[in-house]
Parts: C-alpha cells; sequence; structure tokens
C-alpha cells in the first residue's frame, strides 16, 4: 500500500485562496517570485542549463499522458543560434474524462504563464503559443486577459525583470479536433493546417513549428515548473509516488458523488480517490474504472486492491496514469455501450491521414454497434481483437493505439458482458 | 563505404537514400501507394512497412559487437517502420516482406484496411490493369475480405475540372493529388475536405481544377479517383501498347509515351526523364493524340482547276520533278520546318543540295506567353534548335515573305506557315507551291501539290529541343506502307502476346496512306536521276553524325542508353524560358 | 450575397497575423473572426478569408472542413452542442439529448423551423466532472444538466436571455 500522505497535502496549483487568477492577487501571494529569480539571482540560477537542471532533477513527469521527464525534454533543444525557437503549451486537453488544465486557466492562469516563462528563459524561447481547445471560448478569454496583464506589468515582453530575455506570449485557439492535442498535429494546426501528425524523425525539438526547434509542454507540466523553482527539486520529487512524483490534478467523472479536479500528491489508491471524491453514487457497486481518459485501459473492480494512482502502479494491472482523469463506473453501467461510446469518439476524431485509424476506427465502431444492437456474433470479438492489432504501433501517431487499446483490453476484461449480448450462434434464424 | 543489409544482402551506398527509393533503385519491390520520388514522403498509406534495425557496433573500435555465437548483435526498432521515409544508415538491417512474416503479416493486414472502404469497382473501373492497388492487393493483400459492415459513402463522379474526374469512394487518401498541386504545379487547387474515413480531395467549392497540370495527378492516382475526362471508359488499359515518344506540341521535348489500340494514339501520357520533364507533362501536349488520328492527309493531292483532289504517289512524283527542271534554281525556295524532325529537314536537304538549290531557310514558331517556367515553352515547335544545327538559315516573318515573294516555285516541309501567319494565302499566288505535311490546314489548303507525310507517330525521327537535348520518337502507329509485325520497333502490347490475331488490330481503317519524308525523298531522286538512298531515321542519323560536326557521336542507341543526347547550342538561340 | 469584413474586423485579423511569423497560421483565427460576424463560414466566407489572407481557397476550404466547430453551413441563432461522450453518457447526457430532441421537435444534427435551435450530438467538451453538460453556439457551457435545467435554457434563449456563466468550484475548497 501507498504510504502517500494525502490528507495533510496543500495545494499549491490550485490553491484555495480567492480571486487568484487576478494578476495582484497572484502577486500578493508570491506570484512571478520564481520567474524574478531565474531571471536575476546569478547566485542562485547559474543561467538558463541550470535552470533546465533543477527541473530535470524535479523529474515532472510530463502530465499530458506520455509522462515524459520535462526537464530531460527541455535538454533535447539544440544550442540557440540567433533564430527563433517556440514553446508550444499544449492546453487542448480533449480526452474524455480529461478536465484539468481548464482549471489552471480558470482559477491561477498565471501560475501557468509564469511556468511557461521560466521554461521559455531556459530553454531560450523567443516566442511562447498557448494552444487551447476551442471550446474552451471562456477559458480563452480568461488566459487572454491574463496575459495581458503580464504585459502590462512586464512579465512578458522586452527585457523582463531588467534582464536581457524578452519573449513573447500568444493564445492560439483550437477549432474542434481532438487530434490537435497530439503535439505534431498540434503544431500543425498553430501553423494553419489541418491537423495531420507529422512524421517523426524529424522531432520537434529539431524541426517545429515554421521549421525552428520547437518544445511542447502540457500547460499542467508548465504550471508545476513553478513551485520547483519557488521550492526547489527536492521538494517537488519528495511529493507522492517516487518515480512518478509531484502535485496531480486528479479528474473525477462518472459515477461518484462529488465529480471534479482535485489536486493531490501522486500515487493515491484509486480506491481512495473515489472516496475523495465523495464515494459511489446512490450507494451503488464499483464496476469499473479508467484512471486517465479514455484511451487508458479500463480496470475491473476486482483489479484495484492496492493499485495506486501512478504509472508503476497501475503498468501492474495492466494500465496506464495518462491524463489522471478518472471515470468511475457503478455496477448499473452497460460496458458494451461505454465501448462503443469510446470507439464512436475515436472514429469520429480520426484525423483520416494515414490508412490504420482511418479505416481501422471506423470499423471498430461499427463491428462494436452491431454487437451493442444485440446482432454481433462472438467471431466478431475476435475481429475486434484482430483489427486492434492491425492498428497498433502501425500509424503516424498515437491515435490508433489510443482507439485500439480500450476495444482489447474492455473485451478481454469484460468478455462475458459482449458474449452475452451476442447471438447465441453464428447463424441463429429468428 | 557505408552498408547497409537488406533481407541477408550486403549493399554499399554513399550520400543520403531512403530505403524504399533505394531497394526500388536495387530492382526489388516493395509495395506503396502514397510515396512518389519527385514529392515529399507523408508515409500516410503505411504500405512499405519493414522491420528496420541497426548491427551495433562498439563505439571504440568501430567493429560489429558479436554475441556468443559470433553473430552480429542487431537493435531492432520497436515498431515496423516505413521505407519510404527511413534514410539508410550505416549497418542498417532491413527485413522485407520477401524474408520476414511480420512485414508480410503487415503488409496484408494494411491492404485489407485500405479495402474495407473501397467500392472495388474494379471490373468498371479505368485504372484496373495498371493499379498499383489492384496489383498490390494481388500480391501482397488478403484473399478476402472480413468487413460485413456498410461502407462509407463518398461523392462519384465529380468533374472536378475540365478534364478530371473524382470518384471519392475509391480513393485512400494518398494526397499525391494535393500535395502535386502544392509541390509541383504549385496552383495549390486541391485539398483534403472533411476528416477521418470521410476525407477526400477536392477544389475549393464552385472552383475548377483547370490546373495546366491537372492530368498528372490521373497519373499518378494510385487508384481509381482521378480518371481522364477524355479517356474515360475509352479503352482498358491491357487492350493498348505504349509506345515512347517525344510531345512535339512544344520546344521544351517532355517525354511520353503513346497508347494505341487498332491504330489509333488513345491517350498520352509522361514519360519519366530526369533531364527534361521528371514525371510530369502539360495536359496541353495530351490533346495532341488528336492530331495524329484526325484530319489527316491520305494520298497525295494536286490541285486542277483550282481544286485539290486525290493524286497517286507517281504523279506527285513526275509533277514536283517537271516543276522543279521547269523553274530557274533561283527561283525555288525551300522552307525546312523547326516542326518536321532532324531526319526529314536533313533529307530534304540533301536532295536540294544534289539538285543545286540554296540551303533551306526556316523561321521558328514561337508563340509568346505559352512559356510557364516549367515545362512549356514560348517555342511551340519541337525541333527549331536541330534545324539551326543543320545549318539552315534561320529568318524572321518578314524575310520568309521576301523569300517566297522572289520566288516560282514554293516548296514547304510541314509548317503550317498560313495557319501561324507568317504568310498570307495570298502571298502564295501565282507560284507553284508544294506542301508535305501530316493534317489538312489552310496551308495544305493553299498548296499546288500536298505530299503526306508521317507524323511523329509513324516514323523513328530526332527532335532537339530548346535546350539542346537531342531524343527521338519511336513507330507507334501502322501506316499504309508498314507492317507492325515485322517491324522490330514497334511496341507489343499484351493481346499481341498472348491474344489470338482477331483480338487487336483488326481494322485496317485507320492507317494512313503517307511516307516518311525520306522515303518520299528516294523516290522522287530516283526519278530525277539523283541517288538518295534512306532506309530509316536510324541509317540518316548515323549518316548526320558522321558528316555533321554539331552532330558528332549521336545515334540512335546513344539516345535510347542516354534518354536523349545534350548538343551543345548557342544560347542565345536558345528560346527556353 | 458578398461578404465584406468591418474596418473593425480588418484591424483585428493584422493583430492576428502580427502574432505569427508567416501568415498561414492566421487561417484558423480568421475563420473565427468570419464565423463570429457571419455566423457561419459557407464556401463564399471562406472566399473571403482565403481573399483577405493571401491564402489558396482550397487550403482555407480543407482547413474549415477539418474542425468541427466552424460551421460549413448556415446554423440555428443558437446552437445546442450536447456532449453524449463517455462522462456524459455515463451520467445522462443522451436523456439530455432526447429529451431537447422532443422539446424542439427535430433530431440532433438538424435546425429548428423557425431557425432558433440546432441541436448537435458533439465529442467530449473537457468538462466530464460536470457531466451531463452541453455547450451554447460555441461558447457558454451549461453543466449539471437535468431535463428542468435544460427546459429553462430553452426557454431563456428564446427569450432572447444568454446563459451564465458558471463557475464550477473546486469540490474540496471553501473560498473560491
Amino acid at each position: 500500500m501507498s504510504t502517500v500522505d494525502w490528507k495533510n497535502y496543500t495545494p499549491v496549483l490550485l490553491p484555495d485562496i480567492k480571486d487568484l487568477h487576478k494578476i495582484d492577487v497572484y502577486i500578493k501571494n508570491g506570484g512571478y517570485k520564481a520567474l524574478k529569480s531565474v531571471l536575476t539571482d546569478k547566485k542562485s540560477w547559474d543561467g538558463p542549463k541550470a535552470v533546465i537542471e533543477e527541473v530535470k532533477s524535479a523529474n515532472i513527469r510530463g502530465r499530458g499522458g506520455a509522462g515524459f521527464n520535462a526537464g530531460l525534454k527541455w535538454s533535447f533543444m539544440p544550442p540557440a543560434d540567433g533564430g527563433p525557437r517556440y514553446l508550444a503549451c499544449n492546453g487542448d486537453e480533449s480526452e474524455p474524462g480529461t478536465f484539468k488544465d481548464r482549471k489552471i486557466f480558470e482559477y491561477n492562469p498565471h501560475v501557468f504563464i509564469e511556468g511557461a516563462l521560466i521554461a521559455a528563459y531556459a530553454m531560450e524561447i523567443t516566442t511562447i503559443y498557448v494552444y487551447i481547445r476551442g471550446e474552451y471560448k471562456t477559458y480563452i478569454d480568461m488566459v487572454e486577459n491574463a496575459i495581458a496583464d503580464a504585459y502590462n506589468k512586464g512579465y512578458i515582453g522586452k527585457n523582463i525583470f531588467g534582464s536581457d530575455f524578452s519573449v513573447d506570449f500568444y493564445v492560439h485557439s483550437g477549432a474542434g479536433a481532438y487530434i490537435c492535442g497530439e503535439e505534431t498535429s498540434m503544431l500543425e494546426s498553430l501553423e494553419g493546417k489541418r491537423g495531420y501528425p507529422r512524421v517523426k524523425p524529424p522531432f520537434p525539438a529539431q524541426k517545429g513549428l515554421w521549421g525552428r526547434p520547437t518544445t511542447i509542454n502540457n500547460v499542467e507540466t508548465l504550471s508545476h515548473v513553478t513551485g520547483v523553482i519557488n521550492n526547489g527539486a527536492e521538494w517537488f520529487s519528495g511529493i507522492g509516488a517516487k518515480t512518478h512524483p509531484g502535485p496531480v490534478l486528479y479528474g473525477i467523472s462518472g459515477h461518484v458523488n462529488n465529480p471534479g479536479v482535485y489536486e493531490l500528491p501522486s500515487g493515491i489508491p484509486v480506491l481512495d480517490l473515489i472516496e475523495i471524491a465523495g464515494g459511489m453514487r446512490n450507494g451503488k457497486k464499483l464496476k469499473a474504472v479508467i484512471p486517465g481518459g479514455s484511451s487508458t485501459p479500463i480496470l475491473r473492480a476486482d483489479q484495484l486492491d492496492g493499485i495506486t494512482m501512478d504509472s508503476d502502479s497501475l503498468r501492474t494491472v495492466g494500465s496506464m496514469l495518462g491524463t489522471a482523469g478518472m471515470v468511475v463506473m457503478d455496477e448499473d453501467t452497460d460496458i458494451v455501450d461505454v465501448l462503443w461510446r469510446i470507439s464512436h469518439f475515436y472514429h469520429h476524431e480520426s484525423c483520416g491521414q494515414c490508412t490504420p485509424c482511418r479505416e481501422g476506427t471506423g470499423w471498430l465502431e461499427k463491428i462494436l454497434l452491431k454487437i451493442k444492437n444485440g446482432d454481433g456474433e462472438v467471431r466478431d470479438l475476435d475481429l475486434l481483437l484482430d483489427v486492434t492489432t492491425q492498428m497498433e504501433g502501425r500509424t503516424i501517431c498515437a491515435l490508433a493505439d489510443a482507439a485500439a487499446w480500450p476495444v482489447r483490453f474492455t473485451i478481454n476484461r469484460f468478455r462475458d458482458e459482449f458474449e452475452a449480448r451476442c447471438k447465441k450462434k453464428s447463424h441463429a434464424v429468428a | 563505404m557505408p552498408e547497409i543489409f537488406i533481407d541477408g544482402h550486403r549493399y554499399e551506398f554513399e550520400g543520403d537514400h531512403k530505403v524504399l527509393q533505394f531497394i526500388q533503385d536495387l530492382g526489388k519491390e516493395v509495395p506503396f501507394f502514397c510515396y512518389h520520388p519527385s514529392m515529399t514522403a507523408p508515409a500516410n498509406c503505411r504500405q512499405c512497412m519493414v522491420k528496420a534495425g541497426q548491427y551495433m557496433k562498439d563505439r571504440e573500435t568501430g567493429e560489429y559487437e558479436v554475441d556468443e555465437n559470433g553473430e552480429r548483435v542487431i537493435r531492432w526498432f520497436p515498431k515496423l517502420q516505413t521505407s519510404c521515409n527511413l534514410m539508410a544508415a550505416d549497418g542498417m538491417v532491413i527485413l522485407t516482406q520477401e524474408t520476414d512474416e511480420l512485414v508480410q503479416r503487415a503488409q496484408k493486414d494494411n491492404l485489407e484496411l485500405i479495402l474495407i472502404n473501397h467500392p472495388l469497382d474494379c471490373p468498371i473501373c479505368d485504372q484496373a490493369g495498371e493499379c498499383p492497388l489492384q496489383i498490390q492487393t494481388y500480391k501482397y493483400g488478403p484473399e478476402g475480405s472480413r468487413f460485413e459492415v456498410k461502407k462509407v459513402h463518398k461523392p462519384k463522379r465529380i468533374q472536378l475540372g475540365p478534364r478530371v474526374v473524382l470518384d471519392a469512394e475509391r480513393c485512400i487518401n494518398c494526397t499525391r493529388c494535393t500535395r502535386f498541386t502544392q509541390e509541383i504545379s504549385k496552383t495549390d487547387q486541391l485539398t483534403i475536405t472533411s476528416r477521418g474515413d470521410k476525407n477526400y480531395p477536392t477544389t475549393a467549392p464552385g472552383r475548377e481544377f483547370d490546373d495546366p497540370y491537372s492530368l498528372n495527378t490521373v497519373d499518378i492516382c494510385p487508384v481509381g479517383a482521378l480518371t481522364s475526362a477524355d479517356f474515360r471508359f475509352k479503352a482498358r488499359v491491357w487492350e493498348m501498347n505504349q509506345t515512347p515518344s517525344i510531345d512535339i506540341t512544344n520546344g521544351k521535348g517532355t517525354n511520353i509515351d503513346l497508347w494505341t489500340r487498332d491504330n489509333l494514339i488513345l491517350r498520352v501520357t509522361p514519360r519519366f526523364n530526369a533531364e527534361v520533364n521528371d514525371h510530369w507533362m502539360p495536359d496541353a501536349g495530351r490533346e495532341a493524340y488528336k492530331i495524329f488520328n484526325e484530319n489527316r492527309i491520305s494520298r497525295p493531292q494536286q490541285k486542277l482547276d483550282g481544286e485539290q483532289i486525290l493524286s497517286s504517289w507517281n504523279n506527285a512524283i513526275a509533277t514536283l520533278s517537271e516543276e522543279i527542271a521547269a523553274t530557274d534554281n533561283s527561283k525555288i525556295v525551300v522552307i525546312a520546318s523547326p516542326h518536321a524532325s532532324v531526319e526529314e529537314n536533313y533529307a530534304l536537304s540533301k536532295y536540294t543540295n544534289l539538285l543545286g538549290l540554296n540551303q533551306p531557310v526556316f523561321t521558328p514558331h514561337i508563340e509568346e506567353g505559352t512559356g510557364d517556367d516549367f515545362l512549356l515553352s514560348d517555342d511551340v515547335a519541337p525541333n527549331a534548335n536541330g534545324c539551326r544545327l543543320l545549318g539552315f538559315t534561320e529568318l524572321d516573318k518578314a524575310s520568309i515573305k521576301k523569300e517566297i515573294k522572289k520566288a516560282e516555285l514554293v516548296v514547304i516541309l510541314h509548317d503550317n506557315l498560313i495557319d501561324r501567319e507568317v504568310i498570307a494565302a495570298d502571298d502564295l499566288k501565282e507560284k507553284f507551291v508544294v506542301v508535305f505535311a501530316t493534317n489538312n490546314s489552310d496551308t495544305s489548303k493553299a498548296a499546288d501539290l500536298v505530299i503526306p507525310i508521317t507524323t511523329a507517330a509513324e516514323h523513328a525521327a530526332s527532335y532537339v529541343n530548346v535546350d539542346g537535348r537531342i531524343q527521338r520518337t519511336y513507330r507507334a502507329k501502322e501506316t499504309k506502307y508498314t507492317e507492325r509485325r515485322l517491324d522490330l520497333e514497334m511496341s507489343e502490347g499484351r493481346l499481341d502476346r498472348y491474344g489470338t490475331n482477331f483480338d487487336n488490330w483488326v481494322t485496317e481503317d485507320n492507317k494512313i496512306d503517307c511516307l516518311p519524308v525520306w522515303k518520299f525523298i528516294n523516290r522522287i531522286s530516283e526519278h530525277s536521276g539523283l541517288e538518295c538512298n534512306f532506309n530509316d531515321g536510324r541509317e540518316i542519323m548515323d549518316e548526320i553524325a558522321s558528316t555533321l560536326d554539331s552532330f558528332t557521336g549521336v545515334s540512335y542507341a546513344a539516345m535510347d542508353e542516354q534518354a536523349g543526347i545534350q548538343l551543345s547550342i548557342k544560347k542565345e538561340t536558345s528560346t527556353s524560358k | 450575397m458578398a461578404y465584406e469584413f468591418t474596418k473593425e474586423d480588418l484591424r483585428e485579423i493584422e493583430k492576428i497575423k502580427a502574432k505569427y511569423p508567416e501568415v498561414m497560421p492566421a487561417t484558423l483565427p480568421t475563420l473565427w473572426v468570419a464565423q463570429r460576424r457571419f455566423g457561419h463560414v459557407e464556401p463564399e466566407v471562406q472566399r473571403l478569408v482565403a481573399e483577405t489572407l493571401g491564402l489558396p481557397e482550397a487550403h482555407v476550404h480543407g482547413v474549415a472542413n477539418f474542425y468541427t466547430q466552424y460551421y460549413k453551413e448556415k446554423k440555428g441563432k443558437h446552437v445546442l452542442d450536447v456532449c453524449t461522450c463517455l462522462s456524459c453518457q455515463l451520467c445522462g447526457g443522451y436523456e439530455i439529448l432526447h429529451h431537447l430532441e422532443e422539446t424542439l421537435g427535430i433530431k440532433a444534427g438538424d435546425t429548428t423551423e423557425d431557425g432558433t435551435f440546432t441541436l448537435n450530438q458533439v465529442e467530449c467538451l473537457g468538462a466530464c466532472g460536470y457531466a451531463p453538460m452541453l455547450q451554447v453556439t460555441n461558447d457558454k457551457y451549461v453543466n449539471h444538466l437535468t431535463k428542468e435545467k435544460a427546459d429553462e435554457l430553452v426557454d431563456k434563449l428564446k427569450n432572447g436571455e444568454e446563459p451564465d456563466y458558471e463557475q464550477m468550484k473546486m469540490p474540496q475548497h471553501k473560498n473560491i
């Protein structure tokens, strides 16, 4: 069992402070101290490399789903050559079950802005874009206001805090496409194109926006940077699970009494998290959990004993932390319906660029619809599993994997329910 | 030198190579759809999957690492790789479908997915027979389909533009067509619209796909999604014979293929030549197939009481000989042609030389505004540089007119001088006019004697393009006097090889009564007691090469081997834009 | 009908262009400007955007048709995008959708005859904790829907009132 002490945890990204989204309130609560420190306190911060090292040793694992060490990612940027370099902040959160970054935009946009500015300084970035999904119109306005306030205070723009560091910061609104949360697809969308993922290599650090070095970080990931600079890497890595440390914004939805976003240390037991969210609705029994967004493999209630919300623990039962957007399902949930709806989502959102995903996502959905309608046969289940293997690992980006995993794992973990829904015989006569 | 190991064989390489292209260049195969050597590689069809790995080298010694069994240690990429965008690297190990079951499986899986929403309407599809999807499916695809649900429906029979028709259901979204308009023709007229499995290529709403190079998208479409409005449903590919040729409608000398059935040219497609036109050709040149079939002059014609009537070859020869004999040499003007081949011009000039006439003159055919910095030049004749290299006197319009004015006998070789407004019909009044022509025109109508000659599709002859490259045509079409079964150079089609006598080339109707210029010269010189004995274009070119310095080293064999030969031309005479 | 940007729009578009080193990145934001001005980005509006930015029409068309939030055809005055994805499905998103279908007398995807409402079923809007929910005309989210709340919303919109911004409280916080 985990020993994470979440009961005494005080939120840092989303603390309980009224009007924190206002820049003056944020400053009064220690805001922009971290930025000022890295820019002006030469004793503590011996240039951009020192910032990268600090962030690297904090081991902020990317909160967008992939879980890659942010500082390490930053270190992949080639040396500055005087040309433009970009930081693209990923605020596209569109994975079903995920609704955490909007809380930062709403309640504490400056912690993100400050983190992004520090990242920009560390990587010698010249322009920052934050890509926010178009549906978040309300939050886009909030972030734009916050950025304007920071410009007015001189925290963004030329010679910030009198240093020779200058950077611009813009918001780019999406317009309805899940795929734009995929980092290279996001770059294409930023460049004004259809959101088709790019073939890698070249990686964005080499050729990103407009062919220039670019780093892409999730909004929550960048928000943590502020805390790491203020409190040190050790503080951060001391919170929560050792291999996946730090505070996490857990988004809890589905059949719980108090759904919402909770900021808590990583590595909280899954079952505790359900209790934190008020427990199961209407006193029903827990049936299953999707731990980190719709693409992460579903877990049956009987798999959850002792499992904690961090990548290592979830891997032991065949799942992932993803975005930590946990979807809770009670005993009345129709798993066949749920899987069909997830497949419908990926079919709808496949960009259509490459074959296995464009064709496979539709095929999966259509077979599942047939099964859901009671017209399926048991052999269709095996066909579904076969199709997932034809998609996985064969595409340009990970959307095909994201579409295939739920199908594979949900069928494997709830096969009896699927079979019960299928016709009894292959050639049943009405 | 860096080395790469493909299916267990070792190859050396230098420079940058994409693995797929490298394998193709070796004459081996990996199936693919979206890759095109002249465009960016989006790796979107996912068909060219290979297993890739790297022999591990000891960093210090540079030697390959070996395991306890003495085998080299390979670090495989975690996933299969698309070979189209995978760069060859030293010590790379590649397994294709030839040697690896996983690769075979992946390619088969991918084809099954490509085909689930494809209409499988090969029996009514123009592309059948030359369809990469059809071919790869037969070779590498699954035997059946497990797709038992509804296919996606998309627009069909959409006239995208004047020359291109779209069937979106056949489209496999390789984006070759959209990339073509973005990267090659640069008109940006096409885009993919919609998303996911509803994707298909289209123009902006209400806009026509009238790109002057639009038909190249039909050529590169790996399925039957884009078809030619003109060629649609005209012939099955396997019924036609394919013969290499040169586009004679422009001075650029684009390399083409002529597609023949029943002695008619049915379509023109570009043929790769890295030095001239890469894989492409302008739409304008594709219309040219009609000039080989339609409005042809068959049998010599002579004017009698102001009316042209059909004549005979003997009459024509006798008439011309008599006119030449009756006219003072100084009153004869022979106008050679940038529209005729080097061999035709040479044969004519040799004859006039034997007669003791002045060297022929010619005037280039420039149409300002035709050129486009790509595959069209303002010079719309295929062989102006050929005339120059033969040493003919180049005259402007006014000077040609002046020459004609002085003359009593005017001989015009294959050049519609009236139609292209170099001269007016009135300029030829009161003169005896002989025109060598392929098609009826205002110029041929003004002639007292019309000698029907072969087109570029009916003779093997050479043309020197605006950049000085000499390239040649092949016989694609029979005349009344040729027999393709005896002609080793004429291409064979599938029906020639596998069909019965009744399957192909069954009609005599489409054979024109015409002669190559040199054959006519043979006969008229014989009639006049002169000696010209031209057998075919090949021999004429050998003669030219041995007598004229500007053609040294040129031969059909050399042109065939090197896809044309670059001759040295004076740059200022080139009208290449 | 010929569409034109106002001077104010053009100023905004210039500001947008200044954010990027090239013109093409202005495609998405300019389509937004156009949609806010004209209520849709029908082909003629797409053409206006292409001309204004000096970009190929086909490019703008391809982009407009890739992103679901751009209205490629005229919609009702109020577009109700009801989320039925995963968490909303679990919490009754489909019931809300079907209820609205009944109330408005149209099927998802259609527009009422008087042109007041378009009803859509949409994918995840990122409000999973506040399910079921819907978005009104690409703007405000209406959360924790019940049939009654959906009816209220419809009435409100009919009366020309806009829905309020609902700040969703952090469950463990007291002040905010």
